[in-house]
């Protein structure tokens, strides 16, 4: 990982951080004041938002300057990076833990359906693969299934 | 001591101690030598499967787990020039150059035996220094302890990776993920937007998982078709002579001695101890040239260092409450799950968690070096399990170890937007340590700041006119603004190299 960052996604994650703590700032505007302590609730997380912010702000600026400069570094990675699959797979994720919420499925069906597409898809739907998905995602969902209820004694979402 | 020792030590040896122990080490050191994976992902991970063992057992676990991870790493460093873990950046600059030059098993010997001299000689500091750093601590007013934290809190964004106002952001950043829910000082809800499951706030380890494990996971499957070259490991040649102990002891020893004492420094990890050691060994070596090159003291320091900083980072943890690293913070929580308060009085109310740990450091550092001696060329085909089947599985246990912790699925949401978060951190230069040490460190510090101000009916003056809470603030202070005086400096010296006439010597003349 680059240690300096992208400037792109340092101006994106400046942004954002700005905008969550102007969001703090207007939280925590309605906080009444401590009644038996001098310092109430509102103060440390107000103080906090408004260093981040600052701190953020002088970060964006750094990378709008370095943007301008080199129009953003060039990826010099020796291969090629997929970003898409990570997009897709954390979608497949997001619409799992829904469905898992929804108890539209037991866990252990659920994980193997979700294991199978997710490996198939990182593995470029090669049939080899796609056989040794359905093998993991068999084992990994009856399998979780059985040692986190029946051994570990721990409830697992969908159930 | 020695008999408190002794206790924990029979205790450790009884079968299921002893057995998790093991498990701990070998899961540390496997899941240390897969790049892309760490010892704090494996603990955070680890967490939700302890909830139901007895403290004890826990703890040692995942101090095994700690032990056996930061010593993983090495292979691939050496091996592939892929770090398992960060601590292990700096081995890859000698042990992979090494191992190229047809001695794989050379380099590994070294690093491994430097490995369990750095944790044997931190575990000694650990045993002598705990105890009587938390007696001292107890004697601490809550303006020592806010002043203690802020100190710490600027140490970890001066020392961490990229720049200082990065680290100072993933701090405060930290800080402000722990505030929201019913305030603990006056039990005013805040930041709560009126979401009722808010009210508990946010809790560490949905955070923990999402923010290392999770954030960890998108980047892997971003990299994913980086390519692993296998390469024949001929692991002749591992045990060191005789004349090699006497010829590496000095160096092993101050190397030991330096990551003991980063580990020591609250918030410091690993990488930096590795570093430093490093950089001390080139400097004082009679052959410089060599190090970059294969150079034996080179993985002899840097692997010394980078195991010695966990037994030094335990002491601020024992004796404190305050986290040595990043993963120290995780056994804070760790300990918190299991009831346990971490701090000054944790020898007296639970002295046998605090005994079990320090014996399991030993006992964990012994089942290292023998399994890493018996089993490398096993642990290093590892490296090679394909990540396209390992990384979706991981996510599913991601996804119940944030479930576990209370069945809640919105514990789950939280653990999904912070990998997010963390990724989006990660790929902007925001150091992640920082960021979890905040979000340990900031209930205390706000707690002891407010109660402070309570006895003080206010006022702040107590920090300016006594001794402790001055020393930690000017050393705050100054560790603030010492890189902007030095990097003021370089420019003043830069604009004066590149004035007319100074370079050619007549400055000198001109004095």
């Amino acid at each position: 990982m680059d240690l300096q960052g992208s400037p792109r996604w340092e101006l994106g994650v400046a942004i954002f951080f700005v905008a969550a703590c102007s969001v703090v700032l207007w939280e925590t505007r309605d906080i009444p004041p401590g009644t038996f302590e001098p310092l109430g609730s509102a103060p440390v997380p107000q103080a906090t938002a408004v260093f981040i912010m600052m701190l953020s702000i002088a970060v964006g600026i750094s990378a709008v300057r370095r943007l301008r400069v080199s129009g953003g570094p060039a990826d010099a990675a020796d291969y090629k990076p997929r970003p898409l699959d990570a997009v897709v797979v954390a979608a497949l994720t997001v619409g799992y833990v829904m469905l898992l919420d929804a108890r539209v499925l037991d866990f252990a069906p659920l994980t193997a359906i979700f294991l199978f597409i997710v490996i198939s898809l990182l593995a470029r739907f090669k049939l080899s693969a796609m056989a040794g998905a359905a093998v993991v995602g068999v084992i990994t969902g009856w399998g979780a299934q059985y040692a986190f209820t029946r051994i570990f004694v721990v409830d697992l979402p969908g159930l | 001591m020695i008999g408190d020792l002794g206790g924990a030590l029979a205790h450790i040896f009884t079968p299921l101690p002893f057995f998790y122990v093991f498990l701990g080490t070998v899961l540390g050191i496997v899941v240390g030598a897969i790049p892309g994976l760490s010892g704090a992902m494996l603990i955070a991970l680890t967490l939700p499967l302890t909830f139901y063992m007895e403290p004890v057992n826990a703890i040692v676990l995942l101090v095994a787990m700690y032990v056996g991870s930061i010593t993983g790493g090495l292979i691939t460093a050496t091996l592939l020039r892929m770090p398992g873990t960060p601590s292990n950046v700096v081995t890859t600059f000698d042990g992979h150059p090494l191992a190229m030059s047809g001695r794989p098993g050379r380099a590994l010997g070294l690093g491994i035996a430097a490995s369990f001299v750095g944790g044997i000689v931190s575990w000694i500091v650990l045993l002598l220094l705990a105890k009587p750093l938390s007696i001292w601590a107890t004697r601490f007013g809550p303006f020592e302890y806010f002043t203690l934290i802020l100190m710490a809190m600027v140490l970890i964004a001066s020392v961490s990776q990229g720049s200082m106002v990065k680290g100072l952001i993933a701090g405060f950043l930290g800080m402000l993920v722990s505030m929201p829910g019913v305030d603990p000082s006056a039990g005013q809800p805040r930041l709560t937007w009126d979401w009722y499951v808010l009210n508990g706030g946010l809790k560490l380890l949905p955070v923990l998982i999402g923010i290392f494990a999770v954030s960890q996971i998108i980047g892997d499957i971003v990299s994913i078709g980086k390519k692993i070259d296998r390469i024949d490991a001929n692991l002749s040649g591992m045990l060191m002579s005789f004349r090699d102990w006497r010829r590496q002891a000095f160096n092993m020893l101050r190397s030991s001695v330096i990551g003991t004492w980063v580990g020591i420094l609250p918030g410091i990890g690993a990488s930096i101890g590795s570093i430093m050691a490093y950089t001390v060994a080139k400097n004082m070596s009679r052959a410089p040239e060599e190090y970059g090159k294969g150079s034996e003291e080179g993985i002899v320091a840097s692997e010394a260092a980078n195991n010695a900083t966990v037994g030094g980072a335990l002491i601020p943890l024992i004796s404190m409450g305050i986290p040595g690293s990043v993963i120290d913070a995780i056994l804070i929580g760790a300990l918190m799950i299991h009831s346990i308060q971490p701090g000054p009085t944790l020898f007296l109310t639970n002295a046998d968690v605090v005994w079990a740990m320090i014996a399991a450091c030993l006992v964990a550092n012994v089942i290292m070096l023998i399994v890493m001696m018996g089993s490398v060329k096993v642990v290093s085909q590892v490296m090679y399990v394909p990540r396209t089947f390992l990384l979706p599985v991981i996510l599913v246990f991601c996804i119940i170890g944030a479930f576990a912790l209370d069945n809640t699925m919105f514990d789950v949401w939280v653990m999904l937007g912070f990998g997010v978060l963390g990724f989006a951190m990660e790929r902007a230069g925001f150091p992640l340590g920082p960021f979890v040490i905040g979000f340990v460190l900031a209930p205390l510090m706000e707690e002891k700041l407010r109660s402070g101000l309570m006895m003080t009916a206010g006022s702040i003056e107590p920090i300016f006119t006594r001794p402790l809470p001055l020393l930690f603030l000017s050393i705050a202070v100054i560790l603030l603004i010492a890189p902007f005086i030095r990097a003021w400096r370089q420019s003043r010296i830069a604009r004066s190299g590149n004035a007319p006439g100074l370079n050619s010597g007549e400055g000198d003349s001109t004095r």
